[in-house]
């Protein structure tokens, strides 16, 4: 991994990191705000409900008292005229009544459920064993509290949670209460939950959503930042590999100059020594040797292998006589080898290019003509060396069978291969076009003229005063 | 020119290689009449030399440093008409053989041939013949000189280039030291080479092949 990558993704961590801390804290905050919020709400609301029944009750009650007050403890007419009283009293719709029972848990007042009167409830319990009139008769005598227990509820017909209230009428042994359902208190609660709920999740969402895109936006500037930087780098090791490729021709065209105008002149001058020695003996009457005879014929064939080896390495005919020159007899040798026709068309001015361009220029036309012969099948090959509008224009057409560009490009299939070629004509910031069919293929190289223009001037001007 | 049996052909070896001189100064030691007058290393030299000794004969290497032999030819040649210059040379294609001819060497020979061929070359020359190895004169007859195949010689690109920076044949011939018909006979051979008529098409073909700024 590189520095680049882990960079990004310390980067993507720390977001990564960032949103789970952010969540959790979040997610906790709510939470915690809204058990407080519910409890708070849910006591506020009960109290209300408390004051409620505390006001109903105190209002039932004072509605009674000038028959309870003055009445005797056993006067049955005025305990009968009060209960109708209560039977009668209802609010809150169906579900606010108020009941009344004795002493002994002995029912006298239900105008819900009246088949409760005249029976006894005294142990009658909640699910958690409590005995609920008990409960509600102490509370009464006690001067009078709340109590919660499932109820019939009216309106549902079903069991629900009840607050009830009691107080005691002192005179008749008498517990009076009534009582509200708490499931609208319960409802309104879980709907704020919920509500709560949703704006959690909401929240959630918000953070992931950012963090899934800040990682994005992470991933796509390492991106950009990685696609320039290899654009860079490409740009940096293409023009590292011209330096190269330019280091070898300059080391080639020194081989070979050395080759040829050293060792080669030392080897012709061993020769004439050697003819020379013959001339020698000959002059002296006596027979040539025929270890001399071998010694020549030996030289001879060094000096071709080494002039073959020179040639090979880098054209001496391009360094002096120029491109048009180097090209030329490049197509005789070609058309030597193969057979096939070539037509030049090139400028009768010469010397025009620098080496390193000759050499670029030269060394196409070499692959063109490799690829020809090795695979076009062509029978004639043109090649046009021009210079017009600014530019210098070299092609190479052949009448052959083409090629398929994309696989040539690649794997080139020998020698240095256009691609190659390519990178090392727009390193003279020319431009290399290549195109192939079933009827031939051709290769088109353009320089502008700034990359050579004043070239001759520079180079064969001083010599000639 | 004929030569007189007694008098033996001058010859001015220009060579960079101290070996190949003294390689073919000993074989050619073995004929009576030539004689090597003196040797050089480069063109430059050749044309002073040329100038002093008046040799009935050069013999001129091509791969030279700072000018090539033929342009050292041409040179020379333009500077001392019927001068006659032998290319002794190790490249063997004929574009090195037809730009010879064109500088105004009389003769090409390969280096890898015998003294004996070399003193025949030398003695034709002198006698205003020509003369040109068998291996190089393949070549000229593989790829003869036609007309439209002519190039240019560094000489005629050079003065192409004052005129088309604006010199006129006087000012040309001053600069390059020679006179003025030489500088107008270049020019007659510019034109004929490029076809071109006019003094404007001349100056577009050095614009367009880089020989002026535009």
């Amino acid at each position: 991994m590189n520095f680049r990558m882990r960079l990004m993704l310390i980067a993507v961590l720390q977001v990564v990191l960032t949103s789970l801390i952010t969540y959790y804290f979040v997610t906790k905050e709510y939470r915690d705000l809204s058990s407080e919020s519910l409890i708070t709400l849910e006591k506020f609301l009960i109290d209300q409900k408390k004051q409620e029944l505390k006001n109903y009750t105190s209002l039932a009650k004072s509605s009674v008292d000038h028959l309870y007050l003055d009445s005797l403890p056993e006067n049955t007419v005025v305990k009968n005229l009060v209960a109708r009283v209560f039977d009668g009293l209802l609010y809150n719709g169906e579900d606010g009544y108020f009941f009344v029972y004795d002493g002994k848990g002995t029912n006298i007042v239900h105008p819900k459920e009246p088949f409760r009167i005249g029976n006894n409830y005294w142990d009658l319990e909640n699910e958690s064993g409590e005995k609920i009139i008990q409960i509600l008769l102490s509370n009464a005598k006690n001067g009078g509290d709340y109590f919660r227990y499932p109820w019939l509820k009216p309106s549902l017909k079903e069991p629900s949670d009840k607050l009830g209230y009691s107080i005691y009428l002192e005179k008749w042994d008498w517990m009076i209460g009534t009582g509200v359902y708490l499931d609208d208190v319960y409802t309104q609660l879980s709907q704020l939950q919920s509500e709560m709920d949703r704006h959690t999740s909401k929240t959630k969402q918000i953070i992931l959503i950012v963090a899934i895109s800040s990682i994005f936006m992470i991933f796509l500037f390492g991106l950009i930042v990685n696609l320039n930087q290899k654009k860079k780098t490409d740009l940096k090791i293409n023009e590292l590999g011209q330096r190269i490729i330019t280091l070898q021709e300059d080391e080639r065209r020194h081989f070979s100059r050395e080759l040829h105008d050293g060792i080669v002149q030392i080897l012709i001058s061993i020769k004439y020594s050697l003819e020379a020695t013959a001339r020698y003996i000959e002059k002296a009457n006596m027979d040539k040797p025929e270890q001399l005879t071998k010694a020549e014929n030996n030289l001879s064939t060094a000096i071709q292998e080494i002039r073959r080896i020179s040639h090979h390495l880098h054209p001496r005919i391009l360094d002096e006589l120029g491109l048009s020159a180097a090209l030329e007899a490049l197509a005789n040798e070609f058309t030597e080898r193969s057979a096939v026709i070539v037509k030049i068309v090139k400028p009768a001015a010469r010397k025009l290019l620098p080496d390193n361009i000759n050499t670029s220029l030269y060394r196409v036309v070499q692959e063109a003509l490799t690829n020809i012969e090795k695979h076009a099948k062509a029978t004639q090959v043109a090649i046009t060396f021009e210079f017009q509008n600014n530019w210098l224009t070299l092609s190479i057409s052949d009448n052959g069978c083409g090629f398929d560009q994309e696989k040539q490009e690649a794997k080139p299939l020998h020698g240095i291969g256009l691609r190659n070629l390519a990178e090392r004509i727009e390193y003279h910031s020319g431009r290399f076009t290549v195109v192939s069919n079933p009827s031939g293929t051709s290769i088109e190289v353009m320089i502008p003229k700034s990359s050579f223009v004043n070239h001759f001037n520079q180079t064969s001007f001083e010599a000639q005063k | 020119m004929t030569i007189d049996a007694n008098q033996k052909i001058t010859v001015l070896l220009v060579d960079d290689h101290p070996m190949v001189q003294d390689g073919l100064t000993a074989c050619l030691s073995y004929y009576d009449d030539i004689e090597i007058v003196d040797v050089c290393t480069n063109g430059k030299d050749a044309l002073d030399k040329a100038l002093s000794l008046r040799p009935d004969v050069i013999l001129m290497d091509v791969s030279m440093p700072t000018m090539n032999g033929i342009d050292a030819t041409e040179i020379i040649t333009d500077k001392i008409p019927g001068t006659k210059i032998l290319i002794f040379s190790m490249h063997e294609s004929s574009e090195f053989v037809t730009s010879s001819i064109q500088a105004g060497a009389a003769g090409y020979i390969s280096k890898d041939t015998t003294s004996e061929e070399v003193y025949f070359a030398i003695k034709a020359i002198a006698e205003g013949k020509t003369h040109f190895s068998s291996s190089v004169a393949r070549a000229l007859i593989d790829n003869p000189i036609r007309p439209e195949n002519e190039k240019l010689t560094t000489r005629e690109q050079v003065i192409l280039t004052w005129i088309a920076k604006g010199l006129s044949s006087k000012e040309v011939a001053r600069k390059l030291n020679i006179s003025y018909r030489t500088v107008e006979a270049h020019r007659r051979n510019i034109r004929t080479k490029l076809n071109i008529e006019s003094f404007a098409e001349l100056v577009r073909y050095a614009v367009n092949h880089g020989l002026v700024d535009s």
